[in-house]
């Protein structure tokens, strides 16, 4: 194990010397509230000069997150490389796979390009332009100051959140997750030297549960804007901690899945190139991302059967050990031999079930008879099922409106945009291709909203009537 | 289904075998090495009988290929995951079956859908498990003793294998002046407790507390809020069991037992962590009362729990569930006699360490370890549809009738 990683980045002189305390590999800042409210006073300070920047000169300058921690030779990114599969519980291959695909969203080029797709006139983040049709002119602000929670722990998340908020020139407090603490502080040593301004408007701060009660506290009081990813049940407890007036952006836990039609399945080839992508999909991030499928509706009819397209499914993740060892931690593992061991106890009791695996924990495909819904495994678990048509799975999710997230529809047009718009009447955010479901590009609709407008107000300035001509 | 004249006299015969294993094993650890031979061969008879009883665990074996007749090693006997408890009809008879209770876990995490069921065919199994145990570990002088209970009434919570546990040490050490200080909803009955711990000080009579970490957690609230330190007479202890899972408020172990220290003026040495499941009808103890005094007492790191003669234990790789070397890390899996007319190989998802041949350690979680990933689990789909999103089963695959035309 490497060691202990000091968990904090906070702006220049807010903090001068942090006390702080083991916990692990790390070590976590503690601060007194006098230290809070000065963090706070100066994070919140920070967005006078952070706004001076024009915001796609921000973009440009914040892709120093991704230009050195996408460059395997710079020492940032072999710092993440080092710590990152102990920290996130996953094998060196999945973290640099994870590492050289994420960074890709970070670079000048993606961010520049994320500010044109969310604002069409991205001068509007900058100042108010006319907004056509409507005789106003409008602009984007962002907020005084905006505090992000990271409960779920998939790195990378972290990162991302935090150059949303400084894009739109929000200032930002992270509290990252306990598997995510690594990337957002490396993240902030990058922009210490290329971005000063940037790196005084970011402070990173993990803590476990309500260990610092008073920077928790202050920073519910004080922010202006709260983002939290995480389960049901921390969203539900900020949510009821929040003083009214502040708007909550909340990414909860989902699931998501995919869908395989018949046509694909028409002959051998293509069945295991889909099979192949379905196994990609399923190991980046070991299925720890909400983007991860967990199941797969397979449509009966075509020369390949469900079943034997679970075997073609089982073999490319039995591969992919070669170049993406899986690395489940002990907690992962029991989950997956209880999983295994009642999928077996649905055969017992009569139900087509197969579980197909190697020895360990490793990866697991479990292949049923008829749609069925359930929560994730992890741990490279994928449920086949067996489906007589694609046509009725929209009907069959309709109870899990709001849960659903990403859904990979392997289908031939023109089937494919029907049962996409079945799908998005069921609450779908996303639907998309087995090859790209574990990447979401930068700009993608996170949850249903524009990962960046999710982040800011509008002001509109009316125009005074024009006065009368005189006579 | 019920069960046949058949398996169900052989059930019965199995049933005076057990019996009598447990009035004759040995507690000591050599007494229990000698026993091996025994122990195996009614594993064994166990495991047979359970095959056919429980029909869905017959299944199961047979699916894997296992003739129950060719298992010669009650190490080799295939476990079910705890978790099946929840889902399955595992009871000898099946479903139809009519059973003596139906204990329940307590399912904070996830509502009702997530609870564990075991279906108790004969309860005179758990008593003839728990009182020699639970006697040895809490009363090896076999005293009359004030029970006051953190708990509901037996007649509150029937489903609870927690409460019933308690009920029966009130039932037979009480003196009379004991009882049970919680309502059916788990609520402490303060005014009632504070009375009773006043009368048990002043009588004289050893107290045994019962109850959860939660539950002391509260009592210790309410105590300090009273601004009320009591002294239980000499003699007197306590069981702990339960833990803080799925619960607001964590406090560390050793605070716990500290503070109670201090309000109860009941010894650490004297306090007595239980770990039971409610899968299993035989329990694991801490010693502290039943071993020779000694300074391992005082200190809980070095504590370990064992359990009664017709349980044994293994400690498995998870990864691959094949035993791991003495002293590291993995899942524990036991078998219990207890579970007769159930499932006796259990697959847990706990982990611990062993510490000799018949002593382990539980590894709890760590406080606020926080869940990995972003995808919902299956806890929190359960509970999310427990709150309104439909009915959903255990958070395992649901089936719904959406799927028109499929066969």
């Amino acid at each position: 194990m490497p060691d202990r990683f000091p968990s904090w980045h906070f702006p220049p002189g807010a903090v001068p010397t942090p006390g702080y305390e083991p916990l692990d590999d790390l070590d976590v800042a503690i601060l007194d509230p006098d230290q809070v409210d000065h963090l706070l006073d100066i994070l919140e300070a920070s967005a006078v000069e952070l706004r001076k920047i024009p915001a796609l000169e921000r973009a440009r300058r914040l892709g120093a997150v991704g230009r050195r921690l996408g460059d395997r030779g710079d020492p940032l990114r072999r710092e993440a490389e080092e710590r990152l599969p102990h920290q996130a519980g996953l094998s060196p291959a999945v973290a640099r796979q994870l590492l050289d695909r994420m960074s890709g969203q970070w670079t000048p080029e993606a961010l520049e390009r994320l500010v044109h797709v969310e604002f069409s006139d991205p001068a509007v983040l900058d100042g108010f332009r006319l907004r056509p049709g409507a005789g106003d002119r409008v602009c984007a602000v962002g907020d005084r100051l905006a505090l992000h929670v990271g409960s779920g722990n998939v790195p990378g998340v972290g990162v991302t959140s935090v150059l949303r908020s400084l894009l739109v020139g929000t200032p930002v407090l992270l509290k990252p997750g306990r598997g995510d603490v690594v990337l957002p502080v490396l993240a902030a040593r990058a922009l210490a030297g290329a971005f000063p301004e940037g790196a005084g408007a970011l402070a990173v701060a993990y803590w476990p549960g309500r260990a610092i009660p008073e920077l928790e506290t202050r920073a519910f009081e004080r922010a202006r804007r709260v983002v939290v990813y995480g389960g049901m049940e921390v969203v539900r407890s900020i949510r009821e901690r929040l003083p009214a007036h502040t708007p909550l952006v909340a990414y909860h836990h989902r699931v998501s899945a995919a869908a395989v039609a018949r046509e694909i399945l028409a002959g051998e080839g293509e069945a295991e190139e889909v099979a192949r992508a379905a196994a990609s999909a399923v190991a980046a991030y070991d299925q720890q991302g909400c983007v991860s499928p967990h199941i797969f509706w397979v449509e009966r009819g075509g020369s390949v059967s469900p079943e034997a397209w679970a075997r073609l499914l089982a073999r490319e993740l039995e591969a992919l050990q070669r170049t993406l060892p899986a690395r489940p931690t002990a907690e992962l593992s029991a989950r997956i031999q209880t999983v295994r061991g009642e999928a077996e106890m649905d055969r017992a009791l009569g139900a087509d079930t197969l579980v197909l695996a190697p020895g360990g924990t490793d990866w697991t495909v479990i292949c049923e008879s008829g749609f069925a819904f359930g929560g994730a495994c992890g741990g490279r678990t994928a449920r086949v099922q067996a489906m007589d048509r694609l046509d009725a799975l929209a009907g069959s999710l309709t109870p899990w409106e709001g849960i659903l997230q990403s859904v990979a529809l392997e289908c031939p047009e023109p089937r494919r945009t029907e049962l996409a718009r079945s799908l998005a009447q069921v609450g779908v955010s996303r639907i998309t291709t087995l090859e790209h479901q574990p990447w979401p590009a930068p700009w993608w609709l996170h949850d249903g909203s524009g990962p960046l407008r999710a982040l800011v107000g509008w002001v509109s300035l009316e125009m005074p009537e024009p006065s009368p001509p005189s006579c | 289904m019920s069960r046949s004249g058949e398996v169900k006299a052989l059930g019965d015969e199995l049933r005076a075998a057990v019996g009598a294993f447990m009035a004759r094993a040995s507690w000591d650890a050599a007494g229990r090495e000698a026993d091996d031979a025994r122990f195996n061969e009614l594993a064994l008879r166990v495991f047979r009988y359970q095959t056919v009883a429980v029909p869905v665990y017959g299944q199961f074996v047979a699916n894997r290929g296992i003739d129950p007749h060719s298992v010669h090693d009650w190490h080799h006997i295939p476990p079910v995951p705890a978790r099946a408890f929840r889902r399955f009809p595992l009871v000898a008879g099946g479903e139809g079956e009519p059973v003596e209770a139906v204990f329940r876990t307590s399912g904070t995490s996830g509502g009702e859908a997530t609870r564990g069921v075991h279906r108790v065919l004969d309860l005179s199994l758990y008593r003839a498990s728990l009182l020699p145990t639970a006697t040895r570990h809490l009363n090896p002088q076999g005293e009359s003793l004030r029970v006051l209970a953190l708990a509901p009434a037996p007649r509150d919570r029937p489903d609870s294998s927690l409460v019933h546990m308690v009920g029966v040490f009130h039932e037979v050490w009480d003196d009379g002046g004991g009882g049970f200080f919680a309502d059916g909803q788990w609520q402490l009955r303060t005014l009632e407790l504070l009375s009773a711990l006043e009368d048990a000080e002043a009588s004289g009579v050893p107290v045994l507390m019962a109850g959860t970490a939660f539950g002391y957690v509260h009592l210790l609230d309410l105590l300090a809020q009273e601004g009320r330190t009591v002294c239980l007479p000499p003699g007197s202890r306590l069981m702990e069991t339960g833990g803080f899972k799925g619960r607001s408020r964590e406090v560390a172990r050793e605070t716990l037992y500290g503070d109670l220290e201090r309000r109860l003026g009941i010894p650490i040495r004297r306090m007595v962590n239980e770990y039971g499941m409610t899968e299993l009808l035989s329990q694991f103890w801490e010693t502290p009362l039943a071993d020779p005094p000694g300074p391992d007492h005082d200190d809980l790191s070095r504590r370990s729990l064992v359990g009664p003669p017709w349980i044994r234990t293994r400690i498995l790789d998870p990864h691959r569930l094949t035993p791991v070397p003495p002293g590291e890390v993995g899942l524990l899996q036991h078998l219990d006699l207890a579970n007769l007319h159930a499932v006796s190989a259990l697959l847990t998802e706990d982990q611990g360490v062993a510490v000799t041949r018949r002593r382990f350690r539980v590894l709890g979680r760590r406080p606020g370890a926080e869940p990995r990933g972003c995808s919902l689990s299956m806890e929190e789909l359960a509970l999310a549809r427990s709150q309104g999103a439909g009915g959903v089963r255990d958070g395992a695959p649901v089936r719904t009738g959406g799927e028109a035309g499929n066969a």
